[in-house]
């Protein structure tokens, strides 16, 4: 979505001037910026320092989201505090941290994520809040890493930090600081990224008083409103001039939990009508024993379709105005989506991302299909051993998969997520004991369409060290992310040690333990996105293109596109491709390995 | 450091020409006695070499000066940014390591930070997978050899790449930063089979590890090869056209200027050369009036070009990007924002006023300019408020203050219900926004507080956004150069020889080798030296500084440390306490029982050029003498006659007080009320608030 839609917004009331609106706007996002910059130098887990899995936001005193990050996620990161703090117990100094899921509604949906926040004071008042939180590379629990596939309980995937007080008025309690150190495999890296965290909000709540004594309370509290306004109206108006009214609805399903059970459906229902707009999740299926549970924050669909609907808006930074899209988000307590206590949750995020697959669903049932197609959760695999020097090692590496793609371009290869980065496969070999023998695209796993699903990778490593245990979490096996408008389903990824050899073997998707002696291989292949519209209305020199990159492979480019190319992939034969696509194949709204008008 | 290299008792001229998008600004400087004329001719973007023969031939004309009375001349050029924004390089092939097909294709993996996951787009990768051939043969992060070359393979892959008609070759090898043995291999064969090709070698260009990086530095010296080079000979047709024998320099990123044989070897290094003549010109202007410690805002129609100057020198970065592609070579570290004279601005769906990317640029320009432009800009808002006298360019062109008014009554004010001067007062208020989120990141971000630092604007509009600018982010001091407009010519001319050498070499805590630290410093100080010799630098003008970068274990980025005197571990502890030091200045804490890893060693080669002096201006003269007209500005507080002063007539010493407006050929300044500003003996004019 962009700006150049035509949608007509009544100006706002001269209250505050527009001038001084976009001024703090652009101050608040600088000071999100040099927060997350702080903590993507400082941090010394691999998972926030190269996977960059760490964000900043900013609160206001009632703990509305006013700027943060704008991907998929919660906005109520400040609620929780206040619960356990009333605003008038909160002082100038204070410091408050946690990762307990539960007590947070999902605010952060797995154990690693720590959340640290620094109340700003400005004329004795309480104005806001500096928030950032990252994923710890280990902070206790079942295996190294905390979270493993092999989880039944909440209390396995590490230590439980209830919303506690790290620091009281400027002085750091160091007693929770040393409990929480014992807790982990690698204290000198959680101590790291604590001090990063910590210094990131005390940076933003430095920035904050600043900011407030150049524009003044009154001045700021009311801009704050105004842009919490501002998207909760474009927010609003963009929905419906996208979705008319009616019922939709949508049902997708994550394979499995590793433990036994699945498919595990996700069945969503969107009611619109003048009056209201509705959720209601309350039909997808039960928890599960597995850690694939995803305690979903309330405000989370909200927050992804605003963060949908606006794009790369450059006039809106997204925030709280977006939560009052929907008039009610119905889910069911005891289901995949709003999991009982202690249910493990450390690899909901294949529930989160086929979830946000399923938000793209519904929207392209409600609009015949001009919304993106469907993506492969991302993938994560973790090597765990002793290195040469007898010293534990860790290493979590985030593996890109493809995305559906659109009514306007084809989906993203070998993406992670935004702003996640891999490990270079030099840095992986000068930091553990592995060799990275490839790192390719995964051929044929973009779904075919007008425009062509994005691929997944493979990636490829020897173990170099006596003796590791692996664990994986790979998904979209059984169900592959659908295409849509015409377009056909992605490819599926899998896991394989030592192929080609008399002792290949395929490791299930979600599991853990695997030993692995030096010299065996672990090839992970990664699945694509959906593709979008007709494959047979791809231009033929685009399919011709896929193939000499080796994206599309000649039989498929024949199969799935029409489009004949000669035996050495350089050329199209036109008369033979012309044939070819008289032949056109009925389709219908969706596709996963057959056409069909929906999925139950 | 004031020697000079020719023996000759009279030191040559000195002509500096930077192109530009819209201009060819030329500096022509008399080293004897400190004279300086500066010109501008329009730039010729088809065939840039011609906008450079004018120009030097324009300067030569200005000092009335004959070519052959020229010691030396110098260059910086957008030929190799165009070329890599414009996409506009030759088909180009890459060699890999076996299973690395995709080096480019998969990147880092991610989508950037602020970019939306459903609407991005990913760019067309420089090549294409078909266009890389895997090699066989393996070496490991320590360097050693675990699986031979197949130079077979390597000559299957020239021959093909030869039958393609591919003549732009780079070789990209994993760990090759450890062991450059294959890398040179596969080049001497590749050299062999394919002789028509021009090949770039990861080893040599960048010896860094993180393979994605070092391959696109590669690939990019290697696309903008041959366009640098034929570019290279058109400008010494040129020189000679003009009588010139001196030999002709080309400014790097980094800051220093090299000989046509080293931009011809590794032309990439010129890529932002432009922008690194102006933060040198910067640092120059700064150290004759004193002052150190600067943070620069080039402010032009379309771009703001912000830097950091500590203790004389620009801040080199190593992960800077040029269109997107990340570029691991040092350069000068400059944060370009799109904001400038030509922003224009609009009135959102939501009702927002913004300001800026867009820029109504030269063409059509400005609604004032009359040349077609509808939308306002922040140069129509300057001339709405008075802060521009209605002509520029000494009033050889007019400007339109009634279509300006116009245009933002229309498209701003009135949607916004607003009057005309706050509308205009607004579009002002919202680019300095945007330029002190981006001054901020320069400076702050890098541990440095503002309020220790002198603000340098320069560039078209610099000096009239300067005073706003420099009381929102905290700087007490205002340096306006001499010539704002033409600062970058400048620094052309006062640039020394630069060359960095850098090799990773990962030492983890507690297992330093000091032998091993030792013996990289001695092959990088040796590469440093040969260069040296092969610039024909004498040995008293040579200065080599070495620097390593550190990190915390675990941690992701390193900071670069001076490393001062022997390799040795007395050394070695004194380096990782500045490390220490570093990390708590910049990020606000330090660790310092956490183990520290050293990561890349870096020799920075110098040639130090003789030293230019500007030449002092005579002193006295009364403030009011230079008054030539005056102006009516609109201030928040309410309109004011504002004196303008022609700044040809300012003499050393003079005090100027605001609100004035101070007006010069290539640029106008704007001095706030309770600003006072003094003229410096060369030339520059230093602002500081009037203490009340």
């Amino acid at each position: 979505m962009n700006d150049s839609a035509d949608y007509v917004t009544p100006l706002e009331s001269a209250a505050i001037d527009p001038v001084t609106i976009e001024l703090v706007r652009g101050a608040m996002k600088s000071v999100q910026n040099e927060m997350e910059a702080l903590i993507e130098r400082t941090a010394m887990s691999a998972f926030i320092r190269e996977k960059k899995d760490f964000y900043a936001g900013i609160f206001d005193a009632r703990g509305r989201f006013l700027a943060g990050k704008s991907r998929p996620g919660s906005s109520d990161l400040i609620g929780p505090i206040l619960e356990q703090y009333p605003a008038h117990t909160i002082k100038p100094g204070d410091l408050y941290w946690y990762n307990d899921c539960y007590a947070a509604r999902g605010a952060v949906s797995h154990s690693p994520d720590q959340v640290l926040a620094a109340p700003v004071f400005h004329a004795g008042q309480l104005v806001a809040f500096a928030q950032a939180w990252a994923h710890f590379s280990d902070i206790g629990g079942m295996h190294a890493g905390s979270i493993s596939p092999n989880c039944t309980e909440y209390y396995q995937e590490g230590i439980i930090v209830p919303v506690v007080r790290l620091a009281a008025e400027g002085r750091i309690n160091d007693e929770l600081m040393r409990l929480f150190l014992r807790n982990s495999r690698f204290p000198d890296a959680v101590r790291g990224d604590m001090r990063a965290l910590m210094a990131s909000v005390w940076l933003g709540e430095k920035r904050f008083e600043e900011l407030f004594k150049r524009f003044g309370t009154a001045t700021m509290l009311a801009v704050f409103d105004a842009l919490i306004e501002r998207v909760k109206r474009a927010v609003q108006e963009r929905f419906r001039a996208l979705v008319p009214n009616g019922t939709y609805r949508f049902t997708d399903a994550i394979d499995s939990d590793g433990h036994g059970s699945g498919p595990v459906k996700l069945r969503w229902k969107l009611e619109v009508t003048p009056e209201r707009i509705t959720l209601d999740a309350t039909e997808s299926g039960d928890q599960v024993r597995g850690p694939v549970n995803y305690l979903m924050s309330i405000t989370e669909p909200a927050m992804t379709f605003g963060s949908f609907l606006l794009g790369d808006s450059r006039e809106h930074t997204l925030n709280a105005g977006a939560e009052s899209l929907f008039d009610e988000v119905q889910v069911r307590e005891g289901s995949i989506l709003q999991p009982r206590f202690p249910a493990p949750l450390g690899q909901r995020s294949i529930t989160k991302m086929r979830n946000l697959g399923a938000y793209l669903g519904l929207l392209g049932v409600a609009t015949g299909g001009k919304m993106p197609a469907a993506h492969t959760g991302y993938v994560i695999w973790n090597v765990r051993g002793l290195n040469a020097d007898g010293e534990r090692f860790l290493m979590s590496d985030g593996v890109a998969v493809g995305y559906g793609a659109r009514p306007t371009a084809d989906g993203h290869d070998a993406i992670y997520l935004v702003a996640q980065e891999n490990y270079p496969a030099e840095f992986v070999e000068a930091s553990y004991p592995l060799r990275v023998r490839s790192y390719a695209i995964n051929r044929d796993t973009g779904g075919a369409g007008r425009w062509r699903g994005g691929c997944g990778v493979v990636r490829e490593m020897e173990i170099l060290a006596d003796e590791v245990i692996v664990a994986l979490r790979i998904e979209g096996d059984v169900n592959p992310p659908w295409g849509v408008a015409g377009g056909r389903c992605a490819g599926s990824g899998r896991c394989i040690v030592n192929p080609g050899r008399a002792d290949e073997r395929v490791l299930p998707p979600l599991s853990d333990g695997h030993v692995l002696k030096r010299g065996e291989i672990v090839r992970i292949e990664t699945g694509g996105g959906g593709g979008w519209g007709h494959p047979f209305d791809r231009e033929p020199e685009r399919v011709l293109e896929d193939v000499r990159g080796g994206f599309v492979s000649r039989d498929r480019a024949e199969r799935d596109y029409g489009v004949v190319v000669s035996a050495d992939g350089r050329h199209i034969d036109i008369e033979a491709t012309q044939k070819r696509r008289k032949q056109r194949p009925a389709t219908k709204l969706f596709h996963r390995h057959e056409y069909c008008d929906s999925f139950e | 450091m004031s020697e000079t290299r020719s023996s000759s008792s009279t030191p040559g001229m000195l002509i500096g020409v930077d192109t530009g998008g819209t201009f060819t600004d030329v500096a022509l400087l008399d080293p004897a006695d400190g004279r300086l004329w500066v010109t501008k001719t329009a730039s010729t973007p088809a065939d840039p070499s011609l906008g450079f023969g004018k120009g030097v031939s324009d300067g030569l004309a200005a000092g009335g000066v004959d070519g052959k009375r020229v010691g030396r001349v110098l260059h910086g050029t957008t030929v190799a940014t165009n070329l890599i924004l414009e996409r506009k390089g030759p088909a180009a092939a890459i060699l890999v390591t076996s299973g690395f097909r995709y080096i480019l294709e998969i990147g880092r993996h991610d989508i950037p930070r602020k970019s939306n996951l459903f609407t991005w787009v990913k760019p067309p990768r420089p090549v294409p997978p078909q266009h890389i051939w895997e090699i066989p043969g393996r070496i490991d992060a320590s360097g050693n050899i675990v699986e031979t070359l197949d130079e077979e393979a390597v000559r299957a892959a020239a021959r093909e790449i030869a039958a393609e008609g591919i003549r732009t070759v780079a070789i990209v090898l994993i760990n090759s930063y450890a062991n450059s043995a294959h890398e040179r291999r596969v080049a001497e064969i590749v050299s062999r089979e394919h002789p028509e090709a021009l090949v770039s070698v990861s080893s040599e260009v960048l010896p860094v590890f993180r393979e994605y990086e070092r391959c696109v530095t590669t690939l990019l010296n290697a696309y903008v090869m041959p366009a640098v080079s034929t570019y290279v000979e058109r400008l010494e047709q040129r020189t000679r056209a003009c009588g010139i024998a001196a030999p002709l320099m080309l400014m790097k990123s980094s800051g220093g200027v090299t000989s046509t044989l080293g931009a011809r070897r590794k032309p990439v290094e010129t890529a932002l050369s432009g922008p690194a003549a102006g933060a040198v010109g910067a640092a120059f202007v700064g150290a004759s009036a004193g002052f150190g410690n600067l943070l620069t805002n080039d402010i032009g129609g379309t771009s703001a070009d912000i830097a950091l100057i500590r203790n004389g020198v620009p801040r080199l970065t190593t992960t800077s990007a040029i269109g997107g592609w990340r570029v691991g070579l040092p350069m000068v570290d400059i944060m370009t924002i799109g904001a400038g004279g030509g922003s224009i601005a609009r009135v959102s769906k939501a009702g927002g006023l913004v300001v800026g990317p867009e820029s109504a640029g030269a063409q059509p320009g400005p609604v004032c300019y009359l040349r077609g432009g509808t939308e306002p800009t922040v140069t129509d808002a300057h001339v709405v408020l008075g802060h521009l006298p209605p002509y520029l360019l000494g009033g050889s062109f007019t400007l339109d203050v009634q279509a300006a008014r116009e245009a933002i009554v229309q498209r701003i004010a009135r949607p916004l219900g607003m009057s005309v001067e706050a509308a205009a007062r607004g579009i002002l208020d919202v680019l300095d926004n945007n330029m002190v989120g981006a001054m901020r990141v320069v400076s702050v971000e890098r541990g440095v507080d503002p309020a220790e630092l002198v603000f340098l604007p320069f560039g078209g509009a610099g000096p009239l956004h300067g005073s706003s600018l420099a009381r929102l982010i905290g700087c007490k001091t205002i340096l306006i150069p001499p010539a704002p407009g033409v600062l970058s010519a400048l620094g052309l001319l006062v640039s020394n020889l630069r060359a960095e050498f850098a090799r990773t070499c990962v030492q983890r805590a507690g297992h330093y080798d000091s032998k091993q630290l030792a013996s990289v410093f001695d092959e990088l100080t040796a590469e440093a030296v040969a260069w040296l010799d092969a610039e024909e630098v004498p040995t008293r003008s040579r200065v080599l500084l070495k620097q390593a970068s550190l990190r915390y274990k675990d941690q992701g980025f390193e900071l670069d440390v001076p490393w001062s005197g022997n390799v040795d571990a007395a050394a070695l502890a004194g380096v990782i306490d500045g490390f220490h030091d570093a990390h708590e200045r910049i990020y606000s804490f330090a660790l310092r029982d956490m183990p520290v890893e050293i990561v890349t060693l870096r020799v920075d080669a110098v040639g130090m050029l003789p030293k230019v002096t500007m030449r002092e201006l005579s002193a006295g003269g009364k403030a009011a003498a230079a008054i030539v007209g005056s102006q009516r500005i609109s201030f928040a507080s309410g309109a004011v006659d504002v004196p303008i002063y022609d700044r040809g007539k300012l003499g050393a010493g003079v005090r100027v007080k605001g609100p004035a407006v101070i007006t010069q050929l290539d640029s106008t300044t704007l001095l706030l009320a309770s600003q006072v500003a003094e003229v410096h003996k060369f030339g520059s004019l230093i602002v500081t608030e009037e203490q009340s």
